[in-house]
């Protein structure tokens, strides 16, 4: 493996119906109909995904208008504001993985509904990894203040950037994500992101 | 001793690591290891010259980034011709006369496949087949394919490799700690396959340490009749001092890999953090050595991408609905290309388990090698289940034993010399196990005596194709004993005459015995028993046909096959929900009046079940079919559409209505004859456009189109501007719906706007997606955006309604 890469032991991440019904677009505060096939969905995700994640922790520099990320260098603003004060940032890349995304393509099959709800539990299930993730690096890092995650085609960050994240990360290789021709991640239910890293100011 | 020799004896030693030594001599994170070799081709040289004198005997060239996905061509044949000749001036500055080879070295490409990816599988073919050509052209020993974590791309690379040299080929994945690939691969899939296609070693690198790889090279072993090789990880990697190191060191790396070497492993090598100090500790402490001799495997095997079974030991259920001969559903749908419903039939009899697919789309008017071939892949998306490719034709088995990702069960080839010059080299090509009919020119044997002559003549047949008897199973040809008395018996005689002669396995479509005659699956349920207990291996039959189903499971719990009964009693318990579901008329009860409201009510509701019930009830009653589309349907969904662009219903309800619609809607399909009922609003061309996989929104639009009476002619995601083009100019389309999800997608949507309207300007384009705008999809040039799905519901309408 590259030099710096890490790999984190993500485990199983737990399904939340919650969460769930807001990634198919139900509000809280609605109900969820009552045929909706959310049992018959969970039980044909069960077993199906496999979070992974790679990390790399990068210092960061900045060069006039340019940010240097140590992996690519850019001039976008979102990014720059997003990165404010800090010194370092950690790039990453989660995966719910190839399984995940053959039973959405069966549960779209079988009826729209079905298929709305499986595509709902790949990205509860791949956000939730991250989550994960942030948390395991937030307690490795006790000293660091981390910002939120930024990824590429956020605001004004180009998605071009994916190609040099893909590199970087080696993820063909370590979690089994590569890219199409227009930049798709495949697996679909994929995140790559940047999170800054700050020295944490005594209270 | 040639090359394919020495692999084949053992122990053979590859070499060990190369980006870690890259990096300590300069090379920097990030950067190419194959593109910087250009430059400082001397480090390259002096690290396999230190392997070579560890005791490698054949080191691995620096190209393993080397393809034309990401280098031009002359750039990958300048990286390809260096490489080589770093290792060849390696292995010649050591001057003791020993023998030493030099692989090229081929990595992933770094796209992933079809159906999981966009890369299509002959452009991944092609591109290896470059790269294995300037491997040939400066003098490579043989090719070695590695680090491949999905056996869709390792099968491409492999193919390519043996189409366009002789040299031995080597293949490794990189499986994770559950002992699969990444894409979902077993050993024991991926071995098939690779061997089935001609690979001369089959092994693992990569991912993790000697221990953890051991039980993955264990099942490689007990799989394969062909070498297996092995390059671990120097352990797993940890960070110490802001560096990454790895935790076994070269002597705990060669006690743990010594023993296997006992148990059959022959080629041996390391992968990421492993020097040649890993190697020379290896290669002493296995120092006298040698592997016992490669076992052949006398298994009948078959496999998808993630798994493989074992034809001959239990009877496997081979489902035979995808198969078009006498079932005029499926053959409209093949006839009009909709894929789903092929797709549904897959899942259906999996779900009632089916245990292997056969696949049929043969039927006039379609051209079946290229529906074979389309088939074959989708149905690889949506089941793992081995496929048994059924077609006549030679040139659709070609097609689609290409792209079958696994070892395919061949359905068929017979006893004919033509039929027999025309299959058989496409079995030794591509793998596969393979049914023969026992038929020649002279038709079918009346005897059972004349049928087994016919199963030795096609042994022999094959065997002058090294095709072995552990790929070929008979079927004995079941006959219609409505027209011959004997004929069943003959069948079986025969069935059990070849079993015990030959000892292959066997086939037999069981459904035919009982043609032309009532009750249909008593007979057929008998007969299968029979078939079962005279030695059947697998039985072609209708999974979703209760009586069968229990007489397969009955077999098996009476010959000691079924623990605890476990499996009949699931099936008795499964029994209720297998009968076809009659309806419970009178349970709702009531007055035509409520029964309609209820309707509605089901409808807005989402209730499927409940929707589908009363408007059978109500056509039952007499209610007319055009107006409980009009009284009740249309205006459910239209409250459901008000409430959700008054955002008080939201998609998951929306959608729930949209699927009840559908619901009471196919009831009223399969009662009215009066067609009328649902004529059609138009035809919407729906397709994401190319580059593009996101389809979620797309298929809610179809689904609330087709509530809403249009007839939609959906296209798929990726779809390029010319197809899109094509259908709409075919179906004289008013409507065209296009969805893209992402920014770089844009400019495909409107390259497909602009052919539309140039070339068919009858056609209104309607976009939608997650990046567009009203403004964006102005700038395009569509003539109308739709935010959401009732969005465009209603700009359809409009279209209609403008045009009339």
């Amino acid at each position: 493996m590259k030099e710096g890469l890490r790999l984190a032991e993500l485990g199983e991440i737990p399904f939340d119906e919650k969460e769930i019904l807001r990634y198919a677009m139900l509000p809280s505060f609605a109900p969820a109909p009552e045929e909706l096939p959310m049992k018959e969905c969970l039980a044909a995700a069960k077993g199906a995904v496999q979070c992974r994640a790679v990390w790399c922790r990068y210092p960061l520099k900045r060069d006039g208008e340019e940010l240097d990320l140590g992996f690519a260098r850019t001039t976008s603003r979102g990014l720059k504001e997003h990165l404010e004060g800090c010194d370092e940032i950690i790039l990453f890349a989660c995966t719910a993985g190839a399984e995940m995304d053959r039973r959405i393509a069966r549960a779209k099959l079988q009826s729209p509904a079905k298929g709305l709800l499986m595509h709902a539990i790949g990205a509860q299930q791949v956000e939730g990894g991250c989550d994960r993730l942030c948390r395991q690096l937030a307690e490795q890092f006790p000293d660091k203040q981390l910002t939120d995650r930024y990824s590429p085609g956020y605001g004004d960050l180009p998605l071009e950037m994916q190609k040099d994240v893909m590199t970087a990360l080696d993820c063909g290789r370590t979690v089994g994500i590569t890219l199409t021709d227009s930049l798709l991640m495949t697996p679909s239910k994929s995140v790559t992101a940047i999170i800054g890293m700050k020295e944490r100011k005594p209270e | 001793m040639n090359l394919k020799e020495l692999l084949q004896k053992g122990p053979f030693f590859l070499d060990g690591g190369m980006g870690t030594l890259l990096q300590e001599r300069g090379l920097k994170p990030g950067e190419a290891p194959e593109k910087w070799g250009m430059t400082h081709p001397d480090v390259i040289t002096d690290i396999q010259r230190n392997y070579y004198e560890a005791g490698t005997d054949m080191v691995l060239t620096n190209t393993f980034g080397v393809h034309p996905l990401r280098y031009s061509l002359s750039e990958c044949e300048e990286m390809v011709r260096t490489a080589i000749g770093c290792a060849d001036q390696a292995r010649k500055a050591i001057a003791d006369g020993k023998e030493r080879f030099v692989a090229l070295d081929i990595g992933p490409c770094g796209r992933l496949l079809k159906p999981l990816g966009n890369l299509d599988f002959e452009e991944a073919v092609q591109g290896f087949a470059e790269v294995v050509r300037l491997g040939v052209k400066y003098g490579a020993d043989c090719v070695f394919i590695e680090t491949m974590n999905d056996g869709a791309e390792a099968r491409a690379a492999l193919l390519a490799a043996k189409e366009n040299s002789d040299l031995p080929v080597l293949v490794s994945c990189a499986y994770g700690a559950d002992g699969k690939l990444m894409t979902g691969g077993t050993p024991e899939s991926v071995v098939a396959m690779l061997e089935s296609l001609g690979a001369d070693a089959v092994g693992v690198n990569c991912s993790l340490g000697p221990d953890a790889l051991a039980p993955i090279v264990e099942r490689y072993l007990a799989a394969a009749s062909i070498p297996v090789l092995m390059k671990p990880n120097a352990g797993l990697p940890q960070e110490k001092d802001g560096k990454t190191v790895y935790n076994v060191g070269p002597e705990e790396f060669s006690a743990d890999i010594v023993p296997l070497i006992e148990k059959g492993l022959r080629i041996i090598g390391g992968c990421c953090g492993t020097t040649p100090d890993f190697i020379r500790a290896v290669k002493n402490a296995s120092a006298g050595r040698v592997p016992p001799a490669v076992e052949k495997k006398e298994k009948t095997i078959i496999a998808s991408r993630g798994h493989a079974i074992e034809l001959g030991k239990d009877p496997v259920i081979i489902g035979e609905r995808i198969n078009p001969t006498g079932k005029k559903r499926l053959r409209k749908a093949l006839e009009e290309g909709d894929m789903a419903y092929v797709l549904n039939e897959a899942i259906v009899q999996e779900e009632h388990g089916a245990e292997v697919l056969d696949v049929n789309v043969g039927t006039p008017g379609v051209d079946e090698p290229a529906l074979l071939e389309q088939a074959v892949q989708e149905l690889q998306a949506v089941t793992d289940l081995p496929l048994q490719l059924d077609t006549s034709d030679p040139e659709a088995m070609r097609r689609a034993l290409r792209v079958y990702n696994g070892k395919a069960l061949i359905n068929s080839v017979n006893g004919k010399q033509e039929v027999m010059d025309a299959i058989f080299p496409l079995v030794k090509k591509y793998g596969g196990a393979v049914v023969a009919l026992t038929l020649d020119e002279a038709g079918i044997p009346g005897t059972a005596e004349g049928r087994l002559a016919i199963a030795e003549k096609i042994l022999k047949e094959a065997a002058k194709y090294g095709i072995g008897p552990k790929d070929i199973l008979f079927d004995t040809l079941t006959m219609t004993v409505s027209t011959d008395g004997n004929a069943a018996k003959v069948t079986l005689d025969a069935l059990k005459m070849i079993r015990e002669k030959t000892g292959c396995g066997t086939v037999l479509g069981v459904s035919n015995v009982s043609f032309g005659l009532p009750v249909r699956e008593v007979l057929g349920s008998v007969f299968l028993t029979l078939a079962l207990e005279n030695g059947l291996s697998g039985a072609i039959m209708n999974p979703l046909n209760e009586r069968m189903m229990g007489a397969m499971i009955s077999f098996r719990t009476l010959t000691g096959r079924d623990e605890n009964c476990a499996a009949y009693i699931q099936y008795a318990n499964d029994l209720p929900t297998m009968q076809a579901v009659t309806p419970a008329a009178g349970a709702t009860g009531g007055a035509k009046e409520t029964e309609a409201k209820g309707l509605r009510r089901a409808v807005v509701k989402g209730l499927c079940k409940e929707a589908a019930n009363l408007t059978r009830t109500a056509l039952e009653e007499g209610r007319d079919s055009l107006d409980l589309v009009k009284e009740e349907i249309i205006p459910a969904l239209d409250e459901v559409g008000q409430g959700f662009e008054a955002k008080k219903i939201f998609l998951p309800q929306l959608m729930m209505s949209a699927e009840a619609a559908e619901a009471a809607v196919a009831e009223i399909k399969k009662k009215a004859a009066n067609q009328d009922a649902q004529a059609s609003k138009g035809i919407v061309v729906l397709a994401t456009v190319k580059g593009d996989i996101h389809d979620i929104g797309k298929n809610i639009v179809k689904l609330l189109l087709e509530n809403y009476g249009f007839t939609v002619a959906d296209l798929g995601k990726d779809v390029p501007p010319e197809t899109v083009l094509e259908a709409v100019e075919r179906l004289h389309a008013p409507i065209c719906g296009l969805s893209a999800l992402m920014t770089t997608t844009v400019p495909a949507m409107a390259e497909t706007v602009k052919l539309v309207h140039e070339k068919a300007p009858w056609c209104k384009v309607m976009v939608g997606g997650a990046v567009l705008t009203e403004e964006y999809a102005r700038e395009i040039g569509a003539d109308g955006y739709g935010k959401d799905a009732m969005a465009s519901v209603r700009l359809a309408e409009r279209y209609m309604q403008e045009q009339a």
